[in-house]
């Protein structure tokens, strides 16, 4: 039981990195984004790839993983970001497909459908960490760290700008802003985060393949961002932990047809968004509708 | 109404020829005009006459076809909204535009962060920047609704943010785009009295607007518009007096 406990605080603490950082874009740009997972996919091969043959140093194999995800985002936000909102939502999804079909073909990289084995675990000044106990306190801790940077960004003059942008790009050049400059940076720095999720996550499963960063986790964590609440603080880490509790829970129930756990949490889950977004459309955590 | 004489100051911008057409419509048609420092100007003109669109032009939110723009001798031909906006030339909307979902203070303060990265002020810049964004909350009567969202103010209440935005700044040159339609009598009061002092102050203003009143008790010279084209441009007695051009604004057309 406890181990159980253990694993789902790694894992909301994992995915919670990945929806904060979701709604950092989302909830203060408005950039809408469905390639989050690649970059948590980018962040998990990255430092698998330099854990093996480098370091598994957190200094090292981390900011890996920050590093190559920044730069490929920046290869999505570059063009993508000069033209109006609904194009980076093709656009993103575009690179969510591409990446799927590199992350699968890649072998030297990404070990192809395979996937990366015996990704050794991440070394903290001379420790190995791997027992999920003392994961969770690392996991919870990057969590921490990242709701950190965020909060101090969305506080200062640049999330403003952000929130400026989202409200009324027009008004916001017309008041001085580089609005594609500013949206870039935004999209950089959101990417660079995830990437320490997936750092976490391969570091913390040993193993990794492609089917962890498909279309189905992006579309998952946006789900988790409105759900949680868009542009709230609290809301993202809300929303990942309904969603990776409930599976759990409706498993729990021993009178439903375990043959059909599956298709009933897909039945749950849409059934539940829908209502929460004729009924509060900001979310758990979010304001109410018409205040 | 007492007549100020415009007084001759430095030109700020030259206009010459400035030409816009939207699908063979001129919506701008060689308007030629100068901005002089320190001179109110008030585009008048019936609705559609290219007044908004002559605004769009001067700050790079619309490509020109033709013509020259000059700010301080430097043409600014294809330079983006951003980069005129931080040289001095900063605009109001018509429709507003304000940062709905932030409050009244992040919206005046925000209108001056213009960088992309935080940067750090000392305590004494912070102090000067609150003095100054307290001022301008104060003159436009926003001193209570600084914790209110722009999103949930009243429509008067939303119109001086817009003008409280540009106020903050430091721009040399405002355009306003009908800053006081839909404004109650003591409301326009408190808008001339607000851009009167920015004026005696060096701010230079070219503004769009309906209301008469206002026009006469603040403009220097008027500048009007029709189909695209400047018929008049001179004080305001002459082209308010002028049959011709009353007949075109009130739609009397020969």
């Amino acid at each position: 039981m406890e181990a159980y406990i253990y694993n789902l605080v790694n894992l909301i603490a994992i995915y919670s990195i990945l929806a904060v950082t979701l709604n950092f874009i989302m909830g203060y740009a408005g950039i809408y984004s469905l390639a989050h997972a690649v970059f948590f996919g980018l962040g998990a091969y990255t430092s698998a790839f330099v854990a093996q043959n480098v370091s598994a140093s957190i200094l090292v194999s981390f900011p890996a993983a920050m590093l190559a995800a920044g730069v490929v985002s920046l290869a999505l936000a570059l063009p993508a970001l000069r033209v109006r909102g609904e194009y980076f939502v093709a656009a993103s999804l575009g690179l969510q497909v591409l990446s799927v079909t590199i992350y699968s073909e890649w072998k030297g990289f990404t070990g192809g459908i395979g996937g990366v084995l015996a990704i050794p675990p991440v070394n903290i000044l001379g420790i190995d960490v791997f027992r999920p106990a003392a994961f969770a306190i690392l996991s919870v801790t990057v969590l921490v760290l990242v709701l950190l940077i965020v909060n101090a960004l969305v506080h200062s003059s640049f999330g403003r700008n952000l929130r400026a942008i989202r409200d009324s790009e027009s008004a916001a050049a017309s008041f001085g802003k580089n609005v594609p400059v500013i949206k870039t940076i935004s999209v950089v720095i959101s990417a660079a985060l995830a990437a320490l999720a997936g750092a976490l996550y391969a570091s913390y499963l040993s193993f990794i393949n492609v089917e962890s960063f498909t279309l189905d986790t992006s579309v998952l964590v946006m789900a988790m961002v409105i759900i949680g609440g868009t542009g709230t603080v609290a809301g993202p880490i809300v929303g990942a932990a309904i969603l990776l509790i409930l599976p759990s829970v409706i498993s729990y129930f021993d009178f439903l047809p375990q043959t059909e756990i599956g298709s009933l949490q897909q039945i749950i889950y849409g059934l539940g968004m829908t209502l929460l977004m004729i009924f509060r459309p900001g979310g758990i955590v979010g304001r109410r509708s018409g205040t | 109404m007492s007549m100020t004489q415009p007084q001759q100051g430095e030109t700020l911008m030259q206009i010459r020829n400035l030409d816009k057409s939207f699908g063979g419509v001129k919506a701008v048609d060689d308007v030629t005009m100068d901005l002089r420092a320190g001179i109110v100007t008030t585009l008048v003109g019936p609705n559609g006459a290219g007044k908004t669109t002559f605004f769009n032009l001067i700050t790079g939110n619309l490509p020109r076809d033709g013509g020259e723009v000059t700010w301080l001798g430097r043409d600014i031909a294809g330079v983006k909204p951003h980069r005129i906006a931080r040289a001095g030339i900063m605009r109001t909307y018509q429709d507003l535009r304000l940062f709905d979902g932030m409050t009244v203070w992040e919206n005046v303060l925000n209108a001056t962060e213009y960088g992309a990265l935080p940067i750090p002020l000392g305590s004494a810049a912070r102090a000067a920047r609150r003095e100054r964004i307290e001022r301008v909350l104060e003159r436009t009567g926003l001193a209570d609704k600084r914790n209110t969202r722009a999103l949930d103010l009243a429509y008067a209440e939303r119109k001086f943010l817009s003008m409280a935005r540009i106020m903050a700044t430091e721009a040399r040159l405002w355009l306003l785009d009908e800053p006081a339609s839909g404004l109650d009598p003591a409301s326009y009061d408190r808008f001339l009295t607000i851009l009167r002092e920015d004026v005696a102050g060096g701010v230079t203003v070219c503004i769009i607007e309906h209301n008469l009143d206002i026009v006469i008790g603040i403009s220097d010279r008027i500048a009007f518009l029709d189909r695209g084209k400047l018929l008049a441009d001179g004080d305001p007695q002459t082209v308010l007096n002028d049959p011709e051009l009353a007949k075109i604004y009130f739609g009397e057309r020969t």
